[in-house]
């Protein structure tokens, strides 16, 4: 197999081609509706992906926030493009030693799936033809883009789908690497570096979604597919596999119809509304209790072939099912999954003989109360079908949060591009790529390697820390004389454990806040294994350390208090220190801590947990 | 082939024509295949434009150690030919059909990749392949009349277009749509609502704010409402017909003398001053907020002609009124945008009181835009009247010029052409201003 990924990352500069700040926003206040509809590029001709979302016919709803102006609504010219973004992506074209073009021409990338209010998605090429050397491998970078985010679905309902403008015009840059990669870990692999560089700018956006990936796989003897919109790195490696386990599958199914000498299918649909019995379940109920028609449509000779082959999770149906969902339908019933769904043996049997079919052919049910919507999606599933014969039809796939991904639509090809006339040319001089030159980012293997270096923390923190955007911190941390081992600790470990909503990032915390927590934790104001509760507190409002820590009950046990507790503990578990003696330190440490709860340090509780194991052992020796 | 050859590759790349696919290298190890397309007018020296395989457009900068090496052309793309036309088909079955006259303009324009810009299409071919629908509730004849954007137009091209109304009229049209640029869309309505006498039938100024080759233009919309209002309007009067707000679903039809362009690219930038629009359009059909003028029965005719010895001056603070009064010089006829309720400098009144003696006629409106002027509240006001400026009520100062030209292409002397401006010839003063109308 091999694979290639383009990388997406938004940037925290300010929109691309607008005033507007590059944050995101949930206070709605007012929307409005558009239609889209396909525009020919420069040659006239109407690309196949935008014809295919022109046909869905959809309204778009848009929401309009305090973060957006009139260039989002496509109500005013775009303003120039914004520079900062621009250095961000010539640094990255340096540092990935790509050759920058000389003028930047903004193109407009039609999309009509009503994403963008223009109707197309402005994206420039800022250089080609870079490199990046990992592990002893060298990735080709076919190509660095500027472009702008699209708008943020928020709900599709009733041919209606709603977008929030806030996202659109977000600046991204597109990173592509060639098709070197030839496994799953390497192509995640691939993208933490390429993430980690990224992040080496320091002018990235955080968060869920602020990075995202598009994979381009294809099997041995398969067909690139476009695996769209990753939002979770963790997630690469099995989307590629199952993408590979698909494809082989798919090429297994072409060969046993090639040798089966099946013909291609023809289109004659088939009303069988007054075969099929009244079903409960399964995508055919929800029309056949409104009573609405049920069409079928024959596959000759692909009995068997729809179903997933053994030891695999993948099949021909699950394909034909995706094109019937593509026209709005819930899916369809094919007859490798009958009888099932309501429908018996009998029905399957009736089914057949009305249509014609012997005991190797196949049909399949789609059912509506819209018949123009059935015939659309019958005939989507006979071309794709017929598609099967000849392998893998190139698309773009939805990935799936269970790691699975979907047919989304067929892949865009170049007619999608023309220039964006409203923005002249940008000239880019090699006295500005001088001056970037001179002040590049450390490269995230540079880096690491100074890191370790100057820390002595394992190579595996190193790169936590790398990849985690807090180098900043991190290093600032240091300087101001905390522990290394501690700081990574609070970083990677403590952060991640402040209770924030799902589905959100992480909190923030500045760097003065975080110094603060840890001198106060060295001061032994609380211990440090108070820091994770001080932390929350804060995040929770409290206005400063002080404060967050008696809010987390972390202040307040004196020696002499610590000495009672301690005392009060060690006599209640008398019997388990006679019987077990010095082994019972561990069980009772334990259950002290949990009453100290941070309040003090724990090397000094272990201390006046064995001067009290001590002191009962001493009281209670008989006397000599 | 290669550039060497010839010493410098950019003499030879420089004339390749357009669609010539090149491989060039730099010799440092980058090489570059793509399509030569046209070069932006706002390109650098030397600047190579290519369309690469991705469809991407990038400039290269053409270095005389650069090498090139001349492609093969690509397969040739099959131009998509663009639908039949139904005119002749409309035209000879006789049928109830609406006229659509283009004039050019964004409603019918496209991106020129030779200058980058968007161009004006004339050609019936080219309009029905940006607006296949336009037919979809009965025949349209589309007849090309320019193809200018607006801010080219003159008072002569106002009376063409006027022409060409009573044509259609006459061919049997049931409504006449006037496709234009939306600049100076609302002076061409205010001229022509003038201009054209006894209507049978609706005539719609329309326009677009998003050029139709983006796939969110609200050409189609627009075009679509305005070709709807022609058919199924049943009124005698010009109208202008755009979006009425952010959404493809509702369009404000504005009566054409008290129609303005108040935003230079939102889609709902036409309003109608001093009140609601006459009406508008959506899902739910037509519905009027008062009662449009009634078709006439007997035949339309152009009530011509124009004078263009008529000017309009914006006031403003600190105007010479020698510059002033130049301005003036040779016209017959002036319209005064003044300040509020209609005042200009007092420094003006000697060369306006010395330009009236000698037959100018000097009318005055406001750059307020809404409300209307008043000449006795404000003594600079009462000065002007009586120097015998002449005060238009709560007309447009566009719709003030227009009326104007009209006006001295009609009347005799200055106090014909001055009765001709007070007179209500298109409905156009509105006598009442409510006050929950919108500003």
């Amino acid at each position: 197999m091999k694979a290639g990924l383009e990388v997406h990352q938004q940037l925290a500069v300010g929109k691309l081609f607008c005033a507007c700040p590059s944050e995101l926003s949930d206070d709605i206040e007012g929307s409005f509706v558009r239609r889209l509809r396909p525009a020919s590029g420069e040659d006239q001709a109407v690309d196949a992906a935008t014809a295919f979302q022109a046909s869905r016919g959809f309204r778009y709803r848009y929401e309009i926030t305090p973060t957006t102006c009139l260039v989002e609504v496509d109500e005013e010219p775009p303003h120039p493009l914004n520079a900062e973004a621009l250095e961000v992506a010539l640094t990255l074209a340096l540092l990935l030693e790509a050759r920058p073009v000389d003028e930047i021409e903004v193109m407009r990338k039609i999309v009509v799936d009503g994403s963008n209010t223009s109707g197309f998605q402005r994206t420039a090429l800022i250089a080609t033809d870079g490199h990046l050397d990992l592990r002893g491998k060298r990735h080709s970078i076919l190509s660095i883009c500027l472009e702008e985010d699209a708008a943020r679905k928020i709900a599709e309902a009733h041919g209606e789908v709603t977008y929030r403008l806030d996202r659109l015009g977000i600046p991204l840059i597109e990173i592509a690497t060639g098709p070197e990669i030839s496994s799953g870990a390497e192509a995640r692999e691939v993208a933490e570096e390429i993430g980690a560089l990224l992040r080496a700018t320091r002018r990235t956006r955080r968060g869920i979604g602020s990075i995202r990936e598009d994979l381009n796989v294809s099997a041995e003897g398969g067909q690139r597919i476009e695996i769209k919109g990753v939002q979770e790195l963790r997630m690469i490696q099995e989307y590629v596999d199952r993408e590979v386990a698909r494809q082989e599958v798919l090429l297994r199914v072409r060969d046993d119809l090639r040798q089966r000498g099946v013909p291609v299918p023809g289109t004659e649909l088939t009303d069988v509304t007054s075969i099929v019995p009244p079903v409960s379940s399964g995508p055919l109920s929800a029309s056949a209790r409104k009573g609405g028609p049920v069409l079928a449509v024959s596959l000759r000779g692909f009995a068997g072939l729809l179903r997933s082959p053994p030891g695999t999770d993948e099949r021909l149906g699950r394909e034909l099912a995706d094109q019937a969902r593509a026209v709005g339908l819930r899916g369809l019933l094919h007859s490798d999954e009958l009888p099932g769904y309501g429908l018996g043996p009998h029905d399957v049997e009736r089914m057949r003989t009305t249509l014609g079919l012997g005991p190797s052919d196949a049909f399949v049910l789609v059912a509506s109360d819209d018949r123009a919507r059935i015939a659309a999606a019958l005939h989507a599933v006979v071309a794709r079908a017929a598609a099967a014969l000849e392998g893998i039809p190139t698309e773009t796939r939805d990935p799936l949060p269970d790691g699975r991904t979907r047919y989304s639509r067929p892949l865009p090809g170049r007619d999608r591009m023309y220039p964006e006339t409203d923005i002249p040319p940008i000239p880019v001089s090699s006295e500005h790529l001088a001056r970037l030159a001179a002040h590049l980012p450390e490269r995230p293997a540079d880096l690491r390697e100074r890191l370790a270096r100057e820390t002595g923390l394992p190579a595996e923190l190193i790169r936590q820390i790398v990849s985690s955007d807090r180098v900043d911190p991190f290093e600032g941390l240091i300087r101001a004389g905390h522990s290394p081992a501690l700081v990574a600790r609070v970083l990677i470990q403590d952060i991640a454990t402040v209770p924030h909503p799902e589905g959100e990032p992480e909190p923030e915390f500045s760097v003065g806040v975080l110094e603060a927590v840890l001198r106060a934790a060295a001061d032994g104001t609380f211990a440090k294994e108070g820091i994770p509760a001080v932390l929350a507190e804060l995040a929770r409002g409290a206005a400063d350390v002080r404060t967050a820590a008696a809010r987390a009950g972390l202040t307040g046990l004196s020696g002499a208090e610590l000495e009672a507790l301690v005392d009060r503990i060690v006599r209640a578990n008398r019997r388990l220190l006679r019987e077990r003696g010095r082994e019972a330190f561990s069980p009772l440490m334990g259950d002290v801590m949990r009453e100290v709860r941070g309040r003090r340090d724990g090397q000094e509780v272990a201390e006046a947990l064995r001067r009290a194991i001590d002191r009962l052992a001493t009281d209670e020796s008989p006397p000599s | 082939m290669t550039g060497s050859e010839s010493g410098d590759p950019w003499e030879m790349l420089r004339s390749l024509p357009m669609g010539q696919r090149v491989e060039i290298s730099d010799g440092a190890g980058h090489t570059w295949t793509g399509t030569v397309v046209p070069r932006h007018e706002f390109s650098g020296e030397r600047i190579l434009p290519l369309k690469i395989a991705s469809g991407y457009n990038l400039g290269l900068r053409i270095e005389p150690t650069y090498t090139v090496r001349l492609l093969e052309p690509a397969r040739s793309r099959t131009r998509a030919a663009g639908p039949p036309t139904s005119t002749e088909r409309a035209a000879a079955a006789g049928a109830r059909h609406v006229a659509l006259l283009t004039t050019g303009g964004t409603i019918a324009s496209r991106v020129d990749y030779e200058t980058g810009g968007v161009r004006p299409v004339k050609e019936e071919r080219e309009i029905l392949a940006f607006y296949p629908d336009l037919e979809a509730a009965g025949p349209v004849r589309i007849v090309p009349v320019f193809d200018r954007l607006s801010e080219d137009f003159t008072p002569r091209d106002w009376m063409t277009l006027a022409d060409h109304v009573v044509a259609a009229f006459g061919r049997g049209a049931i409504g006449v749509v006037i496709a234009h640029g939306t600049d100076t869309l609302a002076f061409t309505a205010a001229a022509l609502s003038f201009l054209l006498v006894d209507l049978p039938g609706p005539v719609v100024l329309v326009g677009a704010q998003r050029s139709p080759d983006r796939p969110s233009s609200d050409g189609p919309s627009n075009l679509a409402a305005a070709v709807r209002v022609a058919r199924e309007g049943g009124f005698g009067e010009v109208v202008v017909v755009m979006h009425d707000d952010l959404s493809d679903e509702r369009f404000a039809i504005h009566r054409g003398t008290s129609v303005r362009k108040m935003h230079s690219s939102r889609r709902d930038a036409f309003h109608s001053r001093n009140g609601p629009p006459l009406g508008h359009v959506d899902g739910h059909g037509i519905r009027f907020t008062e009662a449009p003028r009634r078709p006439a029965s007997g035949p339309p005719r152009v009530d011509g002609p124009l004078d263009e010895k008529g000017g309009l001056l914006w006031f403003y603070p600190g105007i010479a009124p020698e510059r002033a009064a130049a301005f003036a010089e040779g016209l017959r006829g002036l319209v005064l945008a003044g300040t509020g309720l209609g005042h200009v400098g007092t420094q003006h009144l000697d060369w306006i009181r010395a330009a009236i003696r000698q037959g100018l006629v000097v009318a005055m409106t406001t750059q307020c835009l809404d409300g209307e002027v008043d000449p006795f509240v404000y003594a600079t006001g009462r000065e002007l009247q009586r120097a015998g400026v002449v005060y238009l009520g709560d007309l447009l100062p566009e719709t003030a010029y227009a009326k104007l030209l009209w006006a001295l292409g009609h009347g005799a002397g200055a106090a014909e052409v001055q009765a001709l401006l007070l007179a209500d010839v298109a409905g156009e003063f509105r006598w009442r201003r409510q006050p929950g109308a919108p500003a």
